[in-house]
Order: structure tokens, then sequence, then C-alpha cells
């Protein structure tokens, strides 16, 4: 029997326990030894009821059931399951006698004469029932029944707060990962790092808790294996929880960034290397990841066999019976999926997993997404800083340009009547040669008179290279026919091949319409590869030019008059090739360098582009491609018939 | 017929040599040579003597060669002018067009010859 002041140091140890810890599991234990070795009774259990109106067994104490036990019973099953259904108490002195009740294997109940049981009440609705069992038949006393209700009370009370911590923490958790994630992914300008972040956010500690995830991105209609992140083995599985238990189980993800080193790590695991072998097809009613991806919903296959859109081959692929995938989004767009599984320890994926796995995917389509935008701007970027560096060097040319016109303007005459008179010398000499006594000397004097005409002949056409370097937009475009321009130029080239066995051949398309250009600059660019592809020969070859029309790949309008100027001189050696278009790189005795520097220049200054083939040990391919779609837009440009403007000097000058 | 009468040409450039050297070469393909070395001397010369063709430096101190030209035209349109300069890039100036040949120096005084014949055949002088 029960006397008062036992209830009350009963009722006050239970109520100690219930405040002493927000864990309900040790709540519940703790509670159940008090209440059994205090109350005089023989066996003492409490029962919780689950969503699914389970009333399972939580904790107990002097049963014979087996400790790991998972014992449920319906409601209204067996007095427990009244007691739950009715929300009244039972006190029994012959319980076995009671037609309620139900024999329950495993629980011995059998052995117990007497039981009592209460309802644990929460807001009117019944969340468990507290059993006390006794041996001998007993008669529950008033206050007994009163010290067990109340410490069903305690315990409903218990319930509240270890569910509003449970909440509580679990939000904790999330709020901390999901801190973490963004975090990661923002402070760090590599998108791969943020994505480890939230792999590891999906798989770790007391986070995600997975055991494993992928991430699968969508490129060209396929989902691709992009990363991975968990153990290699079951050895490593353990090995890495060891680890983490090591760090304590409260694991503070949140101060936890991955380190670039972590990141090799992860990228040289053997998961990693298998996930990124994975391709599967984003094509509707295909297979599962797809079906994710292409319905935008978490997908949770609890068993693989029989699951129409999950083959054998997949089942074995990963090795697991049931998993989950989630698409990864962002403006609506689905750029991948992650699948995740618990290989290693075949914990049953909840729904509360699921929830927080999809708030890490919808973290991970942003990272996706940044990432996307990062490369573009990065791309961008590059753009800019090579358009500066050539800006740069433009303006380099162009004050070299303006500084040596000056220079080369005051040399220019000197070297005119230099070399003037040393050809008028040198004609003298020749003249008065034949009747001359000093035949020697004057064959001497006549040489020197020669090597003077023609270094001044070099140092004119440096000049000259020098002067014309054209200047940015420097151009004065007429509408000219290409065939004529093209003609004229070999015209022109032709006095140079007098006296070398080079052959040239040509091939141009009839009918070329008229383009808009520079014809003095063409020329002048054409005059330049030719004689590149001259000099590339000196021992004879073949030029060959061929002038046609290629219209634009990208733009249907656009078509490009193309001038092909190909040798067969050998080609340009490896070490020469980086070089050819920087403005004095020459592997000439008498080159400038300038040549094809100046031909680029005025190509591009036309919006075409001049692009050099290399055949080693053959020869060079030049192609000037121009532009041709200005020549439309600016017939209205033309000049008068003759092709010059009619001039008007200023009356007052 | 009329005997053929020596063309004449003047020559203007304000360097000396350059002048002499034209003189000396123009005078070896048959020419009358008169020189000037500035614009007014030019202006004077060709009132004076006038040359069946004229030579002109485009830089020579004092006034402009294309400006010269211009005078040069506007008082007898008729003889022609050969524009001759250091460096090609003055054949985007509109102005050079209403002389009757372009052409860059050089030592070598071929082009400069064939350009002359050129004109005073197609003038019929
Ligand atoms: N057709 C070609 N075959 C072999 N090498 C070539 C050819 N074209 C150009 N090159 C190489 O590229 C270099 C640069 O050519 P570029 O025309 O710019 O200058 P260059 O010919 O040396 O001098 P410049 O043209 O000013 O007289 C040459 O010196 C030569 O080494
Ligand atoms: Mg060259």
């Amino acid at each position: 029997m029960l006397d008062q002041k036992l209830s009350l140091e009963i009722l006050k140890a239970t109520a100690r326990i219930a405040s002493s810890t927000p864990h309900l599991d040790q709540i519940l234990s703790q509670i159940i030894d008090v209440v059994k070795n205090k109350m005089n009774i023989d066996a003492c259990s409490i029962f919780l009821i689950d969503d699914a109106e389970k009333v399972s067994l939580k904790a107990f104490s002097g049963y014979g059931v087996d400790e790991t036990a998972n014992l449920s019973l319906n409601m209204g099953q067996g007095i427990t399951g009244w007691v739950a259904r009715h929300k009244n108490t039972l006190a029994l002195r012959e319980a076995m006698q009671d037609p309620r009740f139900v024999f329950i294997p495993n629980m011995e109940e059998e052995q117990f004469q007497s039981m009592l049981s209460v309802p644990i009440l929460r807001e009117e609705q019944c969340i468990g029932v507290a059993n006390v069992h006794t041996r001998d038949k007993r008669y529950f006393s008033p206050v007994e029944i009163l010290v067990l209700e109340t410490i069903a009370d305690q315990v409903a009370g218990c319930i509240s707060n270890a569910l509003v911590y449970a909440k509580n923490q679990m939000m904790i958790k999330e709020l901390s990962i999901l801190y973490d994630v963004s975090l990661g992914a923002q402070s760090t300008l590599n998108p791969e790092l943020g994505l480890w972040v939230i792999l590891s956010g999906i798989t770790r500690g007391e986070a995600g808790g997975f055991n494993r995830a992928i991430l699968f991105t969508v490129e060209d209609g396929e989902l691709i294996g992009t990363m991975g992140l968990g153990p290699d083995s079951p050895e490593d599985a353990q090995r890495i929880w060891t680890e983490l238990d090591g760090e304590g189980k409260e694991y503070q993800i949140a101060q936890k960034m991955i380190s670039e080193e972590e990141k090799d790590e992860y990228s040289k695991s053997n998961f990693n290397k298998f996930a990124k072998t994975l391709r599967y097809p984003l094509k509707e009613n295909d297979n599962v990841l797809a079906e994710a991806a292409l319905k935008r919903k978490i997908v949770h296959v609890e068993n693989c066999a029989g699951h129409p859109l999950v083959s054998d081959e997949f089942c074995q692929t990963f090795g697991v019976d049931s998993f989950a995938a989630v698409p990864l989004t962002a403006h609506d767009e689905v750029l991948g999926v992650i699948f995740t599984d618990n290989r290693y320890n075949a914990k049953p994926i909840t729904q509360t997993s699921l929830h927080l796995l999809a708030r890490f995917a919808a973290h991970a389509g942003w990272v996706l997404e940044n990432s996307r935008l990062i490369s573009r701007l990065v791309a961008t970027n590059r753009e800019l800083l090579s358009m500066k560096d050539r800006l740069i060097e433009t303006e380099k040319l162009s004050a070299l340009g303006r500084l040596s016109a000056e220079v080369a303007h005051e040399i220019k005459n000197p070297i005119v009547s230099i070399g003037g008179f040393a050809r008028r010398l040198k004609d003298k000499f020749m003249e008065n040669h034949e009747a001359s006594q000093n035949r020697q000397e004057e064959e001497s004097a006549l040489n020197y008179a020669n090597i003077i005409f023609e270094e001044t002949q070099k140092l004119e056409r440096l000049l000259k290279d020098i002067l014309t370097y054209p200047k940015t937009g420097d151009l004065n475009l007429e509408i000219c026919n290409p065939d004529q321009l093209i003609q004229e130029s070999l015209d022109a080239f032709k006095t140079l091949l007098l006296g070398q066995d080079v052959k040239i051949e040509t091939h141009i398309q009839k009918d070329l319409s008229p383009a808009l250009i520079d014809p003095i600059k063409i020329k002048q660019v054409i005059n330049n590869i030719l004689s590149n592809a001259l000099e590339s020969m000196p021992r004879g070859g073949k030029i060959k030019v061929s002038v046609y029309l290629v219209d634009s790949d990208k733009d249907e309008e656009q078509s490009f008059l193309t001038i092909h100027i190909e040798d067969s001189g050998g080609g340009i050696p490896d070490q020469a090739l980086d070089n050819i278009f920087n403005p004095f790189f020459t592997t000439k005795k008498t080159g400038t360098g300038l040549g094809l520097s100046i031909c680029r220049k005025i190509v591009e200054n036309h919006g075409g582009t001049l692009r050099v083939e290399n055949f080693k040990n053959k020869g060079v391919g030049v192609f000037i491609l121009l532009p041709l779609k200005n020549s439309r837009d600016c017939t209205k440009k033309e000049h008068p018939s003759d092709g010059r403007p009619e001039i008007f000097f200023d009356e007052q000058t | 017929m009329k005997e053929k009468k020596k063309k004449k040409i003047l020559i203007a450039d304000d360097e000396d040599n350059i002048r002499f050297l034209y003189k000396e070469e123009l005078e070896d393909e048959g020419y009358d040579v008169c020189l000037a070395s500035d614009a007014e001397e030019t202006l004077a010369m060709a009132r004076e003597e006038r040359p069946d063709l004229v030579t002109l430096d485009i830089k020579m101190p004092g006034m402009d060669g294309l400006e010269l030209l211009g005078i040069l035209k506007k008082e007898n349109n008729d003889v022609p002018v050969i524009l001759c300069s250091a460096y090609g890039s003055y054949k985007q100036d509109f102005r050079v067009w209403s002389s009757d040949a372009y052409v860059v120096k050089s030592a070598d005084l071929k082009e400069l010859k064939s350009t002359i014949k050129e004109i005073l055949v197609s003038s019929g002088k």
C-alpha cells in the first residue's frame, strides 16, 4: 500500500526526472525505474501512440521481453489498446480474467495477476499508455491510481517537451546546415567547393545523415554524374563514423567549412570516380533520375524490385534497394538531380530527411546557377582583358606610328638623295666602263655605289612600312570589283617574279559581287602575302591564289570574300609560328617584320579576319576573309562614275 | 611639221639635294628643268616659265603643298601637277585628287619618270 508521503516522494522524483533532460528515452526509462522501485510493483511499461495509430512499447522494466523487441499493438487491442482508445484508466485485480485481455507473445504478461493501466493524455488526445503489473493479486488503491495518472500527465508533458525539443533541434540543425551551405556557396567563388559543402551537408553527421550522395547535372539531354560523396566501402564507412563520433555527437557542421584539402580528398575518392562514370538519358519514362528531374519531384524508391523506372542494372550499379532522388532547379529550369541512399547502415529514408534533402537540393540548384553565371562572368572578363591587352598594343603601335612617321619623314629626303646619287654614280661608271683604262678600280667603285644604292632601297622599304602602318579605321572605302582588284595585284606582283622559278596559279570564282573595301590597302595586303610566299621559295615553287565567296555560319546574310594564297615554301618553323604577327618579328635578313602585322590590321579594320595555316615541310596557306555585307548596306555611298568625288576648293583661301 | 620643242618641267621642292637630283635625272631624260624651293617661288615660276608640268613636294615650308596645289590649279587648270611626297598616307586627303598623279619619293626615279611621260602624252602636249 502506498502512503501519501511515499506517493509525494515518487511524484517529486519523477518531476525532477522530467525536467532534467530533454531526451525522452532517458526520461521514460528513469521514470519506470522510480515507479517500479517505489510503488512496490513487479513490472512497469510505457507505450506511445504514433502517427499510424500504432501503440508501441517504448520503455519497460520487469517483463521477459527482449531489450530490442519491437512490440506494438493496434488501437483497441488488448487492455492497453482499450485504454488507449477509451482514454480511461483500468485497474484490474485479475487482469487475465478480463474479457479485454489478449495474449501478447513475448510480453509474458501471463505471469502477472493484477494490472493498472492509465492513458497518457495530451490536449484531450491519448498519446500513450502507462501500465504497472503485480504478480500477486492486488487492489490498486485510489492513491496509487492517482499517482500513476499524475505520472502519466508528467510523461505527457515530457513528450510535448521532447517533441518541441526535437523539432527545435531539427530546425537548429537544418538552419545551421543551410547556413553552412549558403556560407560555403557564397564565400567561395569556386562553385565546386559550394557543391561539396552541400553534398557533405547531405551525408555528414547529424545533418542529412544519408550514407552517400551523387550530384548529376544536365548536359545536352543527359544526366551526367558530376560528383559523389560517400564511403568507398563498408570498412570505409565504419572508419568515417568512428572518426565522426570522436568529434563529439553534437557535430557542429556550421563551424566547419570545407577546406581545399578536403575537397581534393573528396574528389580523389573512389566513390567520386565512380559517380563520374554515371550517365543517364534525360528522357521521360526512361529512368527514375530523369523522372525526378523532368517531373520536378522527389522520388523515393523503397524497393527497387518491381519499380517500373528502376532497372535491375540500375539497382546493381548502386547496390541498394532503396534510395531517393531530388531535382535541382533554378529559375524553373532543371539543372540536375541528387541521388542519395543509406547503403551502409540501411537506415530507412524518413519523411524528415527527405524534406531536408529537398532544401539542400534547392541550395544546390542555386549554387549551380551561380556557377553558371560565374563562369559566364569569368569568360566575359577574360575576353575584356584580352581586348584590353589588344587595345594597349594598338595604342602602343599607333604611338609608335605617330613618332616614327615624324622621324621617318625627316630621314626620307636624305635617303632619297643619297640613294639617287649613288645610282647616278653607278650609271655614270657603267657608261664609261667599257672605254676606261682603270677597269679594276672602277669596278670596285661601281660596286660601292651599288651597295649604297641597295642599302638605301632597304631603308626606303623600312620607312615605307613604318609610314604606312595602318592607323585604326583609317580606310578609304570604295565599291570594287574583286576580280579586277586581284588581277591588278597579281599584275603588279608579276614583275617581282622575273628570273624566279615560281609559278602562279589562280582560281577566281565567276560573278563575284562587288565589295566595299579600301582597294589600295587590300592590294597592299595581297602584295605582302604574295611577297612572303615568294620569299619562302628561293629555289622556286608554286603559288596558288583562289578567290571565292564563303557564307558565314553565323549569319545567313553575311558572306565573306575569301582570298586564299598558298605556297610551297616549306612552312613556318615552330619557334616562329607564335610570333609571325608581332610587329618587327622577322626571320629574314632584309625583312622589317611588319608585313603580316600590317596585313592583319588592315583586314581587321575591314571587319574581316586573316588566318594563317601552317603545313610543316609543305607550305603556308593564308586566308584573307573580308565581309561582304557592308557593300549592300553602303551602295548609296557610291562615288560618281569615275570613282572620285568632285572637288571644291574654298574660294576664301 | 614643227620640230618638237623640249618639254619644260618645274620642280618644286625645299630640299636642295632632291631638287638637284631631279634636275640631273630629268635633264638626262631630255626635259628642260626649272627649279623652285618654296611656295612663292613656285607660283612665280609657274607664271613666268609656263611649264608643261609641275612636280610638287607636298611638304614645303611656308605653304602646305596641298594648298599650293589648289592655287596653282585655280590659276591655270591646264597644267598637270604631280604630287611628290615622302610617304603615301596623303593619298587619303581628298585634295590630293585634284592633282594628276601622286608619286612617293624614292631614290629610284623610275616611277616618277614614267608618270611624267604618261601625263605629258595624255595631256597631248
Ligand atoms: N609564306 C611563308 N612561308 C614561310 N614563312 C613565312 C611565310 N609568311 C611569313 N613567314 C614568316 O613570318 C615572318 C613574319 O612575316 P612578315 O611578313 O610579318 O615579315 P617579313 O616578311 O619578315 O618582313 P616584311 O614583310 O616586313 O618585309 C617571316 O619573317 C617568316 O619567318
Ligand atoms: Mg613579309
